[in-house]
């Protein structure tokens, strides 16, 4: 393996090499083009989630990274070396397998301690991290159990903890969370969050989740069909999706076709004549038609007549459900679209089936999708 | 209450009521014919009129008469057992690994010549192995063999025609383990730092020790009670205590003494297996 350069390693440049860099990698089997050119930077010490739909080339990516498939064309970097045709068994990263992948024959205390025992550290220090790591993963007093014997929860922490143990420099993880069950998911979540800040290692993260992607990681690559559709933080992400496909992929989105009236400032024309506001630079220059979206929670809902402020479309309750925190609307507008609307019980004020309503919201929540 | 209490008990009994037919099986052809053998092998006297008299002196004759045979036996069978797996460990490797979607194939393969009569192979055999046959002139001519030197009527030729004869039953429950190795524990050991081979020896070896153990089970126990190998590839001096046995009770008919030495050798074969089975463990692993 080639190593960082002298002068990146004395000066204060060595941040800007980051942990991983997918440089044009394209994998195919076949005719199918699994991962289809992606190149993507990964910062040191990131919460990265690798997030899309099955079969998008999530795991083909991860295992690019990790070195168990060889990329049809590209490079592959980790710390600033290019590592493209090195072994798995020689790449300072670990992983976390969908399926956990432990070694039925051994015990935990053993599965754990594989790793340590190939790099050949010698036995003290061996029996002192993995108490540490098991303490770390609360699996302290189930040394010398064997994997059949533990739960779905206890043994995602075994793969964990066998992984963690190796110090790598980046982790990459497979659905870690795909078998567990919902409140034991929000659980490790958390826990996984803290871990990945307690130890301070570049977590990749594959989910079809995306609460879970938009929870745990500060970015995510939205994945379709191989690509890599959209790349920033939760919050950017899913306030400015950019794409139809992430749009819908991250909730409930009202998506409308427009008419372009001003582009340059911002003024869209629902089919019916009314007018809504994007933020400036948004829509694509030239284009006489857009698709604009906004997010349920951000839209108010009023009675007819009412005065207020910001992007109006008026319409009909067709069905209002209470779920406790909050109530869902569905609003038939005008333009003969339906419109999801969350609405929190701030007010007692509840809308029925039929009202006559007007939707109201900020032009700044308006997102432009192509 | 009581309906419950009567399910239970009834589920109870359904486990017994299946394995009554298997049971009944045993009882008949396998338990009565031992309890029979155990008694014939007490019996003295002169053909055809036997009589059980506590003759512990059949058993006897197998230190004083019959030793070299046990020991061939053993020898022959549990060579020929490990020289098998030797070879079927490879071959059920690749056929499992490396097979890709010739794997079918390359099973049918491997049983095909045992679509031929059992004599017939043994018997032919006797032509690869013949004095002026392949191997031998080969042999000769790198000089692993003398000029006179010879295969056919060696425990070489026997040892080689029991390894043969078994060889499906040694490959088939190895391909079985290794073909059941989920593909990710190998991809989990070479990510924590295992090369291919140490792989192996951690991963993948420890997991096909069921395999390995059937396939030696199957293979071993029918080779130390062989007597056809020897008969047909090699001499008397080959003989085995299964040509021993099979000789007292057909031609000279001293069933005592057959029965006697028959009995004995299944205790010898039952010594080796239980430390056997119980060095390998297997019960942990199909855990
Ligand atoms: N070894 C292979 N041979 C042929 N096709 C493959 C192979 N591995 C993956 N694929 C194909 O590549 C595509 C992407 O697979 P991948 O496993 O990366 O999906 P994923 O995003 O991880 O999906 P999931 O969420 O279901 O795990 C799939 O259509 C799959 O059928
Ligand atoms: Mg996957």
């Amino acid at each position: 393996m080639r190593s960082v350069p002298e002068e990146l390693v004395t000066t204060a440049g060595i941040e800007a090499v980051p942990a991983v860099r997918l440089d044009h990698v394209t994998k195919k089997f076949g005719d199918f083009t699994a991962v289809d050119d992606i190149s993507l930077e990964v910062g040191e010490n990131r919460f990265f989630a690798l997030l899309g739909p099955s079969g998008c080339g999530k795991t083909t990516t991860l295992r690019i990274i990790g070195g168990f498939e060889e990329p049809t064309a590209g490079v592959v970097y980790l710390h600033g070396d290019d590592v493209t045709g090195l072994k798995p068994y020689r790449r300072p990263v670990n992983t976390v397998f969908q399926s956990y992948a432990l070694f039925p024959h051994l015990t935990v205390w053993e599965n754990v301690a594989f790793g340590l025992r190939r790099r050949r550290f010698d036995d003290a220090e061996i029996r002192r991290r993995v108490a540490e790591m098991l303490e770390l993963v609360q699996l302290t007093g189930r040394e010398n159990q064997k994997p059949g014997q533990l739960s779905g929860g206890q043994q995602q922490r075994v793969a964990l903890a066998r992984a963690l143990i190796n110090h790598p420099r980046v982790l990459l993880l497979d659905e870690p969370l795909g078998a567990l069950d919902l409140k034991l998911r929000k659980e490790m979540q958390i826990e996984l969050k803290r871990i990945q800040q307690e130890v301070g290692i570049t977590f990749i993260h594959v989910t079809h989740d995306q609460e879970e992607a938009m929870t745990m990681a500060d970015t995510i690559a939205v994945m379709n069909h191989g690509r890599i559709e959209r790349l920033g933080s939760p919050t950017e992400i899913y306030e400015d999706p950019k794409t139809e496909f992430t749009a819908s992929f991250l909730g409930a989105s009202n998506l409308m076709e427009v008419q372009v009236v001003d582009g340059s400032a911002g003024r869209v024309a629902l089919p019916g004549g009314d007018e809504l506001r994007v933020p400036a630079g948004r829509l694509p220059a030239g284009e006489r038609k857009a698709k604009v979206g906004v997010r349920p929670e951000k839209i108010r809902l009023v009675e007819p007549g009412s005065a207020v402020q910001g992007n109006t479309v008026t319409g009909r309750v067709v069905d209002a459900s209470f779920i406790g925190v909050s109530t869902h609307y569905l609003v038939k507008t005008a333009p003969g679209q339906e419109m999801a609307v969350t609405v929190q019980n701030l007010e007692d004020h509840r809308f029925r089936p039929g009202d006559d309503v007007v939707c109201v919201w900020n032009p700044e929540h308006t997102f432009v999708v192509r | 209450m009581t309906t419950t209490a009567a399910v239970t008990g009834r589920r109870r009994w359904v486990p017994y009521l299946l394995m009554a037919p298997g049971g009944l099986w045993l009882l008949i052809f396998y338990f009565v014919p031992i309890a029979r053998l155990v008694e014939v092998s007490l019996q003295s006297g002169i053909f055809p009129r036997y009589r059980f008299t506590w003759e512990v002196g059949n058993y006897l004759r197998l230190f004083t008469d019959f030793l070299p045979h046990l020991q061939r036996s053993l020898l022959y069978g549990l060579g020929a057992t490990l020289i098998g797996l030797l070879i079927a460990y490879p071959l059920a490797y690749g056929i499992a690994f490396r097979g890709g979607r010739y794997k079918n194939l390359l099973l049918v393969l491997l049983l095909m010549p045992f679509l031929m009569p059992f004599l017939l192979r043994t018997l032919s055999w006797r032509i690869i192995l013949a004095d002026n046959g392949p191997v031998v002139e080969a042999l000769r001519t790198v000089g692993l063999l003398g000029a006179d030197g010879r295969l056919l009527a060696t425990g070489v030729a026997v040892v080689a025609g029991i390894t043969y004869n078994f060889l499906p039953f040694t490959t088939l429950p190895i391909y079985v383990s290794l073909e059941k190795i989920d593909r990710s524990l190998i991809e989990a050991a070479n990510d924590l730092y295992a090369s291919p081979v140490v792989a192996f020896w951690k991963v993948t070896f420890p997991l096909s020790m069921p395999g390995v153990v059937a396939g030696s089970l199957l293979t071993g126990i029918p080779a130390i009670g062989d007597y056809v190998n020897a008969e047909l590839l090699g001499t008397p001096e080959q003989y085995m205590l299964g040509n021993v046995i099979q000789s007292r009770f057909l031609r000279v008919l001293d069933y005592p003494s057959a029965a006697a030495l028959s009995f004995s050798l299944m205790l010898a074969i039952l010594l080796i297996l239980i430390p056997y089975i119980r060095a390998t463990g297997t019960e942990d692993l199909v855990a």
